[in-house]
């Protein structure tokens, strides 16, 4: 994968939803002088630069708040997660070595985190008999076509749509997605057209029928 | 879709479309793609579905986010801790495996330690020094729980008493030792000397009674009762038999028991339970090392100086109760009915002290005479005259073996489980029945905390 082209062709649009993108980094056409890179940033925080840290946060804020919020049916620990992920790159700071992409270490720590507060939340649920977490209510009162693909990419298996989040929202590489859930690049690659296609299907299936199952489903829940 | 008609996978397609493809490969997919248009459909639906999630946004991150993390790195940069400890942070991240395997690992490292302790503390027994220090620091306690006044003595003054002890306790063992190396009737001399002992403490010589006496008695003479279990190689067998009874013979020791195995085309084996003076026991199981090599060793050592001096203050009860007895014999009158049955209760307080008696012998035999439980293999050396079987039988015999070994072990598992069946199925619905259901009540909020 080393020489692979840049992701191209998926929709001109995607592109500038990516948060890495946006990175100054991964511009071809930048003219001022290169920046540095999120690796050399982070080694220049372990020697105590608060500007490194902050340009690392400024990089990083909304895609790891975004990552939270696209896997959580309960919006209100997104803020609290991504700080905690935050909390964590700082206390390994001092024991940081730039062996991985930095966002590769980011997101594996994201994963854990939010794996982490899954069992937590689950068990809480599971035992204490806590009310399961309430949906977005932007998103449960309305019927729209965002509601609808959340909807139909929870119906996914669980590692299929963690490959499908990662390259879409995240835009790793399937290296960097193999790295972070710990699977075979051939494993991601299939993974992935699985989920596209089963999304896809669920996406195409009469819209109707979907309105109304999507809706009595949500309901059930709150 | 195949790969007869097209040269290239659908995931190599979507491939292309991420830009994970080679330079070559890219060009290659991506020509084909201008020309196929099954493929062109499959890349607009990948496509599709891409642009389809872009739908699905959320909203920019909170202020407070910044504030709280610039807090953070402050903090961190000023060389302040932050957070819980590391060990709890780890151990949020861990899985349902890695507990699994923790939790084994402590398991096993337990096991372990309480597996490794046990030897120690039977070599700790095994020491004569230290063993007979061991018991004695028990016996204090014990001896204490039992007597008011032993208590106190204890409390008092339990330093003295204790290095009293320790300094006298070794003597009995070295003077009945030479005594028996001298003589070898020394279970008797034994017996001679603990009666004598028995009867400096009675009550019309000392002023403590005979509980007291029975409390006081093991704190100076310890009884010990020493096992050895050896198993040994050798090489030489017929040379080793005759060096075990020279050893015996050397050490005033004898065999209460022995039987030796000489099966043909087999190891040569003997098992015996010797008996060895106590004192004499270090040399003799030295002795018997030398033998071979040494496949399985132990050693324990069992109190019985409480037992004795309780045995000892029974005795001495029945003994005073049987003269009491007497004396109502000889010196009251009654019907002839009385006295029939104060014979009686003679007859049956002699039969208790006679039983008393060879209990007591027993004990201190165990105590003057160590077992050492022998048993001696020769390593085998396969013969070439041993007629062996053709290979024909060989394998008849190995085929009825492995048809056995088959036929037993289902048989096995089947008479398991009709006997354990009925138990485990009630125990299957007492509790997986419930875990079930907290497995899919879990794995229901597992989902619903999912987006």
């Amino acid at each position: 994968m080393q020489d692979a082209l840049p992701a191209f062709v998926l929709s001109p649009e995607d592109v500038s939803r990516s948060a890495m993108n946006e990175s100054p980094s991964t511009s071809p056409h930048e003219t001022a002088p290169r920046p540095l890179t999120d690796e050399q940033l982070m080694l220049e925080f372990s020697k105590g630069s608060a500007a490194a840290f902050a340009e690392l946060f400024s990089r990083y804020k909304q895609p790891l708040f975004g990552f939270f919020r696209w896997r959580l049916a309960d919006p209100s620990p997104a803020e609290e997660l991504t700080q905690e992920t935050f909390l964590a790159i700082l206390r390994a700071s001092s024991r940081y070595l730039p062996r991985a992409l930095f966002r590769t270490y980011l997101y594996a720590i994201a994963f854990k985190i939010l794996r982490a507060h899954r069992r937590k939340a689950a068990f809480r649920a599971t035992f204490l008999g806590n009310a399961p977490a309430h949906r977005d209510p932007a998103a449960r009162d309305s019927a729209d076509i965002a509601f609808l693909i959340r909807h139909a990419v929870a119906k996914l298996d669980a590692t299929d749509r963690e490959v499908l989040l990662l390259r879409e929202f995240e835009q790793l590489s399937y290296a960097e997605i193999a790295e972070v859930l710990h699977l075979p690049v051939n494993t991601v690659r299939s993974r992935l057209f699985r989920a596209r296609t089963a999304l896809h299907d669920l996406l195409a299936a009469p819209a109707r029928k979907r309105t109304a199952t999507a809706l009595a489903e949500s309901e059930e829940h709150v | 879709m195949s790969t007869t008609t097209h040269p290239f996978g659908p995931e190599e397609v979507m491939a292309l479309l991420d830009g994970e493809l080679s330079q070559a490969n890219a060009q290659a997919v991506s020509s084909h793609l201008e020309q196929c248009a099954e493929c062109h459909a499959i890349a607009d639906k990948l496509r599709g579905t891409s642009h389809s999630l872009t739908q699905w946004s959320v909203p920019a991150a909170p202020k407070t986010l910044e504030e709280s993390v610039k807090r953070l790195a402050e903090k961190k940069l000023s060389g302040e801790k932050i957070g819980k400890p590391n060990i709890f942070v780890r151990a949020t991240f861990w899985t349902w495996k890695q507990w699994t395997v923790g939790i084994g690992a402590m398991i096993t490292v337990l096991l372990l330690f309480i597996v490794t302790r046990a030897p120690n503390r039977m070599m700790y027994s095994g020491s004569p020094q230290v063993a007979a220090k061991a018991p004695l620091a028990e016996q204090a306690v014990g001896t204490g729980s039992g007597n008011g006044r032993a208590v106190r003595e204890l409390d008092v003054q339990p330093t003295d008493r204790v290095s009293s002890v320790f300094s006298s306790h070794a003597e009995p063992h070295t003077t009945t030792g030479s005594d028996s190396a001298a003589d070898s009737n020394g279970l008797m001399q034994s017996s001679t000397e603990f009666a004598v002992s028995g009867s400096q403490t009675s009550p019309s010589d000392s002023p403590v009674d005979g509980r007291e006496i029975g409390s006081l008695l093991p704190l100076q003479q310890p009884m010990i009762a020493r096992t050895v279990s050896l198993s040994i190689v050798t090489k030489d067998f017929a040379a080793s038999r005759a060096s075990l009874d020279a050893m015996l013979a050397r050490r005033h020791g004898y065999a209460a028991e022995l039987s030796a195995n000489t099966a043909e085309n087999a190891p040569r084996s003997l098992q015996a339970a010797l008996r060895i003076p106590a004192a004499e026991l270090s040399s003799a199981v030295a002795d018997l090392k030398s033998l071979g090599r040494i496949k399985n060793e132990s050693q324990s050592g069992e109190d019985v100086t409480q037992q004795h001096a309780d045995l000892l203050a029974r005795l001495k009860n029945s003994r005073e109760t049987e003269q009491r007895l007497q004396a109502i014999l000889t010196q009251r009158t009654g019907k002839i009915k009385d006295v029939l049955e104060v014979e009686r209760e003679i007859a049956r307080v002699r039969g208790e002290i006679e039983a008393m008696e060879a209990e007591q012998k027993n004990l201190e035999h165990r105590v003057e005479f160590a077992s050492v439980n022998l048993q001696l293999t020769e390593e085998y050396k396969a013969s070439l005259n041993a007629p062996a079987a053709s290979i024909s039988t060989r394998i008849h015999n190995a085929m009825v073996a492995g048809f056995k070994g088959l036929a037993e072990t289902i048989l096995g598992i089947l008479l398991f489980f009709l006997e354990a069946g009925p138990t485990l199925l009630v125990a299957a619905l007492i509790f997986l029945a419930p875990a079930w259901v907290l497995w899919r009540r879990y794995r229901r909020a597992a989902a619903s905390v999912s987006a």
